[in-house]
């Protein structure tokens, strides 16, 4: 018997605390869901900026103060001078395809220059003979990794810079390559020159990611390489790929690779690049001037391709626009629907029928919603009152009626409303039914008719819960995706001038920031950024309307 | 405006001091206004008048005049169909689905069930009470704006001189005269009440309906309201549903007894309480049954 | 007005009777605001019956197609394909069938436990704290939801788990879970609490413990609202697009063997949201589609009534 009560106290308890874990679990979900959300999201306004944001700031999207950029840019080359010139020199040993490039350049100069100053006939061919010996000569110097050939042909080319033939011509330019060759061959590893030049390559990326173009360099076509590294961590992290080299090295066959790191200052060990990684390392608070930034500007902004730089202001403005367009059509619907169901009816089968409706409106899966939309507004309804509203009343412009053959705003909005009507005419039904029956009763004792009444009496005092319902449908459709992939959303293009225009919205430029955007994968903190500006907007929406119901509920009770 | 009727004020004023608490109504006074009226005709008259909801009657063949300028008392046991005739009267019963009506009911010698009814003037006209206070969620000045704005009064300084009149009329001006915009749902039971009295007082109606007005109010509330029927009962023709022998014995010039929906007694308060013809109202009264 | 006020103050001096002119005035604006009103209203009617029929006809020149036998026998989806199109859509019914089912195993349970906590065990200061909660949880875009399970989860699945792809049916199905969970609590808990206070009392005054009077009596009690919230749940798992598309990993493809969770499925509304920007209007692939749409309404209207049937049952119990 004591047994037996023991087990049916320890089950209520087991009960009892699997019923708390339930719970405490969906809390936990929904904190770890919005927690990184949030977390990551706020880094695309919060973080610390470099000078190059603030110039990218000012030189994509005019912000900023341009003097004291200019300032802090100027010392701030003043400081990466070091850089470059170790990196100059270095490459003039490693680079010697661009130093035969070169070279080749200038005996082409060569022959154009005397073409120009009138040399012809024998003495041209003569010259150009020359050149063209000189011209093979360095370029067998760049090209031999034979330490004493490349010498011997350099002091041969450097024998003839007194020559008057030359004096005064590019090919001066030759002899000045030779000089610095020969330098470079005194503190350079020939024969790993081939090694070298590919972790150069290397250096010179990462430096780019760091540093952006070097100055005097043509400024790259797309603008995400105009720009170094914008934010603090951006800087940390390419900083490591600077330093390190990562391999994956497989150490035994048939073991998972594991990732390798050595330093790059030892491997350009005793070259002009080796003091650049101490350097860059110590200095990097003044080759970056990082300041703490808070970027406010990133909801106003339009982005660059693929969101690598900028804000989501489109994004937003697109979804307030769809949102607003939807609730014109929507809220009007719900609350006159919600006042017929509640004011003008008893329970006869067409009403049955309304309601049986309402409700199989609220469970169409929302795909399916965003299906109809296109079939209906997108490809009939619109394409067919562009054509009369243009060919028949002359109303239209041709541009007009092209549009509206196309997924436009309002033709998502539209989708949208027809999805929140069941929401808004559930909430108003209840928020009108909730008014208590004496104010009615009250205030048609007092002789006001029907109409009356209801304006004045109970639509005031359903307010507060039709408010909130209103503005529950409204985070719903702010937030939803399916519905509009079809009828007007777009991942990219221009802001829309009018609602005949599709536009971009926060939900689908979030999936498309996720899943769709390659570009995107490599800025983390804007992925997070637009999606925290969604949950966030949808989630002060819902914030406000529990505040407001809570607030009405005391109100109604006369505190 | 107001010195012109400080006079009337006055004399009701003196009215109500005369009355210094609610006591039975003397005999020879009721007698006197009794005849008056009676010899003018009942001004709600009721003949044989039945209401059904669907198939079930409210209320059945009732016959009776409701008299001006006079406190009429119906009392009955719950659900006798007492408040279901008194929300005929400005046809407050149409708010159900599914209602007929038999015989007449008549205010002021029109049929309020005719189609034709302006309901708006008649339940302006006749105003009504209910059994639980019910103001709306607005302010107090807007609660008894309510009825004369939407007579299309909108003249503030003309707005101002009723709420303060009709609230005085209710005994409620002094308490809330400095809060006048607060909302009136935070009055206390009895507050709302009278606010709810001084709101029907200012669609200035000539007959007022009050539907078991103190059944939710404790006594000292209900001694006030009390004392307000008396002040007003001379200048409106007021019915009174109530479940209080003892409220209606010291409010009303007549009392009607329902029962199972119909009339089974109706007389002068005086001989009602003291000489029942009935038997079932002896019993009721003595408190044998109900 | 106002002087003329006591001596008369008995005598009706405004008609109680309309004047004909007012009376046919009251008459017309009341039938037409009526007719307005109803108008308005029947706009959802009408447009259920668009969605149905703009559905259908779209979907009309598959469904009387040569491909239709074979959209409900075949397994394998190639629309694409320029020789052999196939368009047998069971390997997709099966993906959603597939997160669906692991969705409510995951979240009836515990849903139905938080419901019973709310309505049973918590203390009125909690619950005004879990509440809101709750709705924030429903709240919360199906999208950023897909976010999370791409961006978050499948990474984690690969590192931590060893999966081929993080874009799984186990991802998928905890992703709905989630989203299905506040549906189902509200609903369950609404009915629960509908059931009564006399019925609890009845069983703990015959002794029972709190897990029995639950167990044993509330829930069976309040069992109509419980499968009413699960069909809710189901249906809000069903329909949902977003998260599947970007969670599932969008492979046509039954599981094998099929307790398999670690592998891609593709659900029916991740199958219209992806292939509808590919196809071409009016083409076979873009009807099919359509027809996809017929099934995913036809299966939620299904739903629907069966929860409006259960939740009608509950309204019933309440006013008895």
């Amino acid at each position: 018997m004591g047994f037996r009560i023991f087990s049916r106290d320890f089950a209520d308890r087991c009960f009892t605390a699997f019923s708390i874990m339930s719970v405490v679990l969906m809390v936990c979900v929904l904190v770890m869901v919005l927690g990184p959300m949030m977390l990551h999201g706020l880094k695309a306004v919060f973080f610390f900026g470099t000078n190059e944001f603030r110039e990218m700031q000012l030189a994509v999207f005019g912000h900023g103060d341009s003097e004291r950029i200019r300032r802090e840019n100027g010392e701030i080359e003043e400081a990466r001078l070091f850089v470059y010139e170790a990196v100059g020199r270095f490459r003039r040993g490693i680079d010697t395809d661009h130093l035969s490039d070169d070279v080749r350049d200038i005996y082409r100069d060569y022959g154009s220059y005397l073409r120009d100053n009138g040399v012809s006939g024998e003495r041209y061919s003569t010259l150009r003979a020359r050149a063209k010996v000189l011209r093979d000569t360095l370029q067998d110097a760049f090209e031999s990794r034979d330490k004493g050939t490349v010498q011997r042909n350099l002091q041969s080319v450097l024998e003839l810079r007194d020559d008057p033939d030359f004096r005064g011509t590019v090919i001066e330019a030759y002899f000045e390559k030779a000089e610095s060759y020969t330098h470079v061959v005194e503190s350079v590893d020939l024969s790993k020159r081939e090694q070298y030049a590919k972790a150069f390559d290397e250096v010179q990326e990462a430096l780019s990611k760091l540093f952006g173009p070097r100055p005097g360099e043509l400024l790259p076509a797309l603008t995400i390489d105009q720009y170094g590294a914008t934010r603090w961590d951006v800087v940390q992290r390419e900083l490591q790929k600077l330093l390190w080299i990562e391999e994956w090295v497989e150490t035994e066959p048939g073991q998972p690779m594991v990732k390798h790191r050595t330093a790059r200052k030892e491997f350009f060990a005793n070259t002009d690049l080796e003091p650049i990684f101490d350097y860059t390392e110590k200095n990097l608070y003044r080759l970056f001037r990082p300041r703490l930034t808070f970027y406010w500007r990133y909801f106003l902004d339009e982005s660059t391709d693929g969101h690598y730089f900028g804000g989501c202001g489109p994004e937003i403005l697109g979804t307030l626009a769809l949102t607003f367009f939807s609730m014109l059509f929507s809220i009007p619907l719900g609350i006159i629907s919600a006042a017929f169901l509640v004011e003008c009816t008893s329970d006869n089968i067409v009403v049955r029928v309304i309601r049986t409706c309402i409700n199989t409106l609220a469970g169409v899966p929302s795909i399916v919603f965003g299906l109809f939309g296109m079939a209906f507004f997108v490809l009939f309804l619109f394409p067919m009152l562009g054509e009369f509203g243009h060919e028949t009343l002359g109303i239209f412009s041709a541009e007009t009626a092209k549009n509206l053959t196309k997924p436009n705003i309002l033709a998502a909005s539209f989708t949208l409303g027809l999805l929140v009507l069941p929401v808004i005419i559930r909430a108003s039904e209840e928020a009108i039914r909730a008014v208590p029956r004496t104010y009615k009763e009250a205030a048609l004792a007092l002789g006001a008719g029907q109409f009356r009444t209801f304006m004045t009496v109970i639509l005031p005092a359903a307010a507060p819960g039709i408010f909130t319902g209103i503005i529950l449908s409204l985070s719903r459709a702010a937030g939803e995706t399916a519905p509009i992939l079809f009828t007007g959303a777009i991942a990219f293009g221009p802001v829309p001038d009018s609602i005949l225009e599709p536009t971009r919205a926060l939900s689908y430029g979030s999936y498309d920031i996720a899943v769709g955007d390659r570009l995107a994968m490599l800025v983390p903190h804007k992925q997070y950024g637009m999606v925290m500006t969604l949950v966030a907007l949808v989630l002060t929406l819902n914030i406000i309307a529990i505040w407001i119901r809570s607030r009405s509920s005391r109100k109604l009770r006369g505190i | 405006m107001i010195q012109s009727q400080s006079n009337e004020l006055s004399l009701s004023g003196a009215d109500a001091s005369l009355i210094p608490k609610p006591t039975y109504v003397q005999a020879d006074d009721t007698d006197t206004m009794t005849t008056e009226s009676s010899e003018a005709g009942g001004i709600i008259r009721s003949k044989d008048f039945c209401l059904f909801y669907g198939r079930t009657a409210g209320v059945k063949n009732i016959t009776m005049d409701i008299y001006a300028r006079m406190v009429t008392a119906i009392i009955g046991p719950s659900g006798c169909g007492k408040s279901t005739f008194l929300r005929s009267i400005n046809r407050m019963n149409d708010l159900i689905p599914n209602i007929r009506t038999e015989g007449s009911l008549t205010v002021n010698g029109q049929d309020v069930y005719d189609r034709r009814v302006n309901l708006v003037n008649l339940r302006q006209q006749v105003g009504m009470v209910f059994q639980k206070p019910n103001p709306f969620a607005k302010s107090i000045y807007d609660n008894i704006a309510y009825g004369p704005r939407l007579q299309g009064i909108h003249n503030r300084s003309e707005l101002n001189s009723i709420v303060e009149e009709c609230l005085n009329d209710a005994f409620l001006w002094d308490e809330v005269k400095d809060d006048l915009q607060k909302s009136a749902l935070a009055l206390s039971g009895g507050q709302q009440q009278r606010l709810c009295i001084a709101r029907a007082l200012a669609t200035r109606p000539r007959a007022l309906l009050m539907d078991e007005p103190c059944s939710a109010l404790d006594p000292i509330a209900t001694a006030r309201i009390e004392e307000l029927i008396a002040k007003l009962k001379d200048r409106y023709t007021i019915v009174i549903v109530t479940h209080n022998m003892q409220q209606a014995a010291r409010v009303s010039e007549r009392t009607a007894f329902f029962c199972l929906g119909e009339l089974i007694e109706y007389d002068q308060t005086s001989r009602f309480f003291t000489n029942p013809s009935n038997k079932q109202t002896e019993d009721y009264i003595t408190g044998r049954f109900g | 007005m106002q002087s003329s006020r006591p001596a008369e103050a008995a005598r009706f001096d405004r008609p109680l009777l309309l004047s004909p002119g007012k009376d046919l005035r009251g008459y017309i604006f009341n039938k037409l605001g009526r007719a307005f009103l109803f108008l308005v209203t029947f706009v959802s009617v009408v447009a259920v019956l668009l969605i149905f029929y703009f559905i259908i006809r779209e979907a009309a020149g598959f469904l009387a197609g040569p491909y239709v036998k074979q959209f409900f026998t075949s397994a394998s989806w190639y629309p694409e394909s320029h020789e052999h199109p196939e368009f047998g859509v069971l390997a997709i019914v099966a993906g959603t069938v597939y997160v669906t089912v692991l969705a409510l195993l995951i979240a009836v349970p515990l849903g139905l436990l938080a419901a019973v906590w709310l309505s049973d065990i918590a203390t009125f200061k909690v619950r005004q704290f879990i509440k809101p909660v709750i709705e924030i949880l429903a709240a919360i875009p199906s999208v950023a939801f897909g976010f999370f399970a791409v961006l978050v989860m499948a990474p984690w699945m690969q590192t931590h788990l060893g999966y081929d792809t993080g874009t799984n049916v186990l991802n998928a199905g905890i992703i709905l879970a989630v989203m299905a969970l506040p549906t189902i609590i509200s609903v369950a808990e609404d009915s629960l609490s509908a059931v009564g206070m006399e019925i609890r009392e009845a069983a703990y005054g015959l002794g029972s413990t709190r897990a029995e009077a639950m167990i044993r009596v509330v829930i069976p009690a309040g069992h109509s609202g419980i499968i009413a919230a699960i069909i809710l749940g189901m249906m809000r798992a069903v329909g949902e697009t977003m998260v599947v598309w970007m969670a599932s990993g969008n492979a046509s493809q039954i599981p094998s063997p099929w307790w398999d969770l670690s592998q891609s499925v593709r659900t029916m509304t991740a199958t219209i949201a992806g292939d509808m920007g590919e196809t071409v209007q009016g083409s076979v692939h873009y009807q099919s589609l359509f027809s996809i749409g017929i099934l995913l309404l036809v299966f939620t209207f299904g739903l629907n009534l069966m929860s409006e049937h259960f939740l009608a049952r509950v309204r019933k119990g309440k006013g008895a």
